[in-house]
């Protein structure tokens, strides 16, 4: 453990690497705080700057940025009551009002130790748990993998309840388009129509920039974003992040504590990541609050709670990334696709064989999460002379910085092509009202799922399909995980039907 | 609503074209076996009928009277996004993509932020072409000298000539 740590921030004390942190923390928070560009967009926009670097780097420069870009996103919810990423929705309703008292800087002060405090927890969390489940993965087979990998599937129907069909028919897509190419078992070509530019498939990267990144700004070109932070003597000009006292801090003991368990537990669980914690975390301290009436009024544990656990949650998506190969959520996903990019094969063998991954990525978020409290107060100053660029030009900046990650991908103008192409389809797919997120889920978990699923049927060895098929559900480990995926598919489409049976008999 | 239905219709035909594609070109595996085509049938089977679930919904959740009102006011809604900002967004990002790599990164990037800076509303010309020039510079300075990025330089003589030559001027890390 202690070679692992040392290994770990040997990698981000390098001079080097350690500005690039501090880097990647500007650029992660700067990008959080836009509205507009989710901290999934932000990872997808940092990748670009990953290209010259080793694979080890570039995770650690990743996750840095997916950290700030979680805290950055809360910034905007206190000062302009708009969420810079989802997670921070929760945080506009005491962190607006604080901030039109003239606590701005306050609630800033304390959103950002609350983040720093949710991430580190999480941080060693990842630490002590990954190894275990990869020791525990290591001695699972192919139909196991394929379990696990589904359970990452699993989670579609839970993506949008009120939504389901559609969130389905996305996911699908995406497990249709990872079929294009070459069969990752016989090498047989499949809806490749005779093209060669099918042959290697659909490439992953300028795919999710293309959805995430220029969807984006093409919806924000008829309605561009308009910021105008709140009064008080914090505003504009003098805007600072004051921290909290001590006393303060001390009587939020209990639920940064809280809110750090739950956060790391909902980030693990592959689907639900930083949106969901943020959420329950607010409504899990709402609920058991002594005084849960001054919660939207303005409290501090309005603020603790949710920036507690949305950081909780980036730390916890990790896990299944970095010990069994599965994205715990969109941005694990993107650093999931830089670093297949940069040849490493994910998978439980990923820490056994090279543990410096875990150890970069550890010291990576600790001392991202550090040096986010420290640069507080420059971040706060800047960024809002930042907001006060119009999107008249930022939006094409964003949409130039995505292209040279399109293009950077293999250097081919094909990948620029495939990256618009994406991004119109992603803004007709979000008229429609299909979901963007599911379909890089089938596109990122497609291949494992696939390539599991047919070395399972090809050890199982049964003389029909449906005899492989019985053999494969029989292992109890696949038996029980698929069990447990099947409840969590079935269960957004049974509860309702629960409910409504309910209140009829009543 | 009428998008949404002529796009479950397209992804329906989509996906029963894909599944006779696969059946067809692909080769047939043992019974024992979970070949090359099963997994994309399986999926397209599942496909079909979510999206056919889709549709039995939207017809079920929209009268009758609406959809034909959707329908008749299809095209001009089509006119009304021909019109529209946000097709000339599009335009222009499919053709930043299409020049991006003949024309090369400089003069890509410059005329794009400038176009669609206009597109979305900057009216101060000096300060759009300011900002361009700077953002060109700064991204061409932070990716390519200084990250070692490949930015291409354009496939036309001139303009390669012109990259080479803005590119003699930055000096090298």
């Amino acid at each position: 453990m202690f070679e692992l740590l040392t290994s770990g921030l040997t990698v981000v004390f390098a001079p080097k690497m350690f500005l690039l942190i501090i880097f990647a923390v500007f650029l992660g928070t700067l990008f959080g705080a836009l509205p507009g560009v989710s901290a999934t967009m932000a990872v997808t926009l940092g990748i670009p700057f990953t290209y010259k670097m080793d694979a080890v780097s570039a995770i650690a420069f990743l996750v840095a940025i997916y950290c700030a870009s979680i805290t950055g996103g809360g910034m905007t919810a206190i000062l302009f009551k708009i969420p810079g990423v989802p997670s921070s929705a929760p945080t506009t309703y005491d962190g607006y009002p604080m901030a039109q008292r003239g606590e701005a800087g306050k609630a800033l002060g304390l959103q950002l130790i609350c983040s720093a405090i949710g991430g580190i927890f999480a941080a060693v969390c990842m630490l002590l748990l990954s190894p275990q489940l990869t020791q525990a993965a290591l001695s699972f087979g192919p139909s196991e993998l394929f379990a696990i990998s589904f359970m990452g599937l699993s989670i579609l129907t839970s993506l949008e309840t009120d939504n389901i069909c559609r969130t389905i028919i996305s996911g699908l897509l995406g497990l249709l388009l990872a079929c294009i190419g070459l069969d990752p078992l016989l090498g047989v070509p499949r809806l490749t129509f005779g093209t060669r530019f099918l042959t290697s498939g659909i490439e992953m990267i300028p795919v999710m920039i293309g959805f995430f990144a220029v969807t984006e700004v093409l919806k924000q070109t008829n309605k561009p974003a308009k910021l105008q932070a709140v009064g008080g003597e914090d505003s504009k000009t003098k805007m600072s992040a004051k921290m909290p006292s001590l006393k303060e801090l001390f009587s939020l003991k209990w639920i940064i504590a809280r809110c750090s368990v739950l956060g790391t537990v909902i980030g693990i669980l592959p689907g639900a990541g930083a949106t969901i914690a943020s959420f329950l975390c607010y409504s899990v301290e709402q609920k058991i609050s002594k005084t849960p009436e001054k919660f939207g009024t303005g409290c501090l544990e309005g603020i603790a709670a949710p920036e507690t656990g949305n950081n909780a949650a980036t730390g916890g998506s990790m896990v299944p990334l970095l010990s069994l190969g599965i994205p715990g959520g969109n941005a694990a996903a993107i650093m999931m696709s830089a670093l297949v990019l940069k040849g490493v094969t994910m998978g439980p063998l990923l820490l056994v064989n090279q543990p410096q991954f875990l150890s970069a990525t550890f010291a990576s978020m600790f001392v991202s999460n550090i040096i986010m409290v420290f640069a507080a107060i420059v971040i706060a100053k800047i960024f809002v002379q930042v907001l006060k660029i119009p999107y008249s030009i930022l939006g094409p900046t964003i949409i130039m910085m995505a292209t040279i990650g399109a293009y950077a991908t293999k250097n081919t103008a094909v990948d620029v092509i495939l990256m618009a192409i994406s991004g119109l389809i992603g803004f007709v797919f979000v008229t429609c009202r299909f979901n963007s997120s599911a379909l890089i889920l089938g596109l990122v978990l497609g291949v494992i799922c696939e390539s599991n699923l047919r070395r399972a049927y090809t050890i199982a060895d049964g003389d029909t399909l449906l005899q492989a098929t019985m053999n494969i559900v029989a292992r109890p480990v696949t038996g029980i995980v698929l069990l447990i995926c099947l409840a969590v598919l079935l269960s957004p489409v049974i509860r309702p039907l629960l409910k409504k049976k309910k209140g009829a008999a009543e | 609503m009428a998008l949404e239905l002529i796009v479950n219709l397209i992804l329906l035909f989509g996906c029963i074209g894909f599944f006779v594609n696969v059946s067809t070109t692909m080769p047939h595996s043992a019974v024992n076996e979970l070949g090359a085509e099963q997994w994309p049938q399986a999926i397209l089977i599942l496909l079909i009928l979510a999206i056919g679930y889709n549709l039995f919904k939207y017809f079920r959740n929209n009268r009758r009277e609406d959809i034909a009102a959707a329908f008749r006011d299809f095209i001009p809604s089509v006119g009304r996004l021909l019109k529209s900002k946000l097709f000339t967004g599009m335009v222009l990002v499919v053709v930043m993509a299409l020049m991006y790599e003949p024309v090369g990164f400089i003069v890509t990037c410059l005329l794009f932020l400038i176009a669609y800076g206009l597109l979305l509303g900057q009216r101060n010309i000096p300060v759009l072409l300011l900002s361009s020039v700077l953002i060109t510079v700064i991204l061409y300075i932070g990716f390519s000298v200084m990250l070692g990025v490949m930015l291409p330089r354009g496939q036309f003589l001139p303009l390669r000539n012109f990259a080479l030559f803005i590119e003699s001027l930055v000096p090298r890390f």
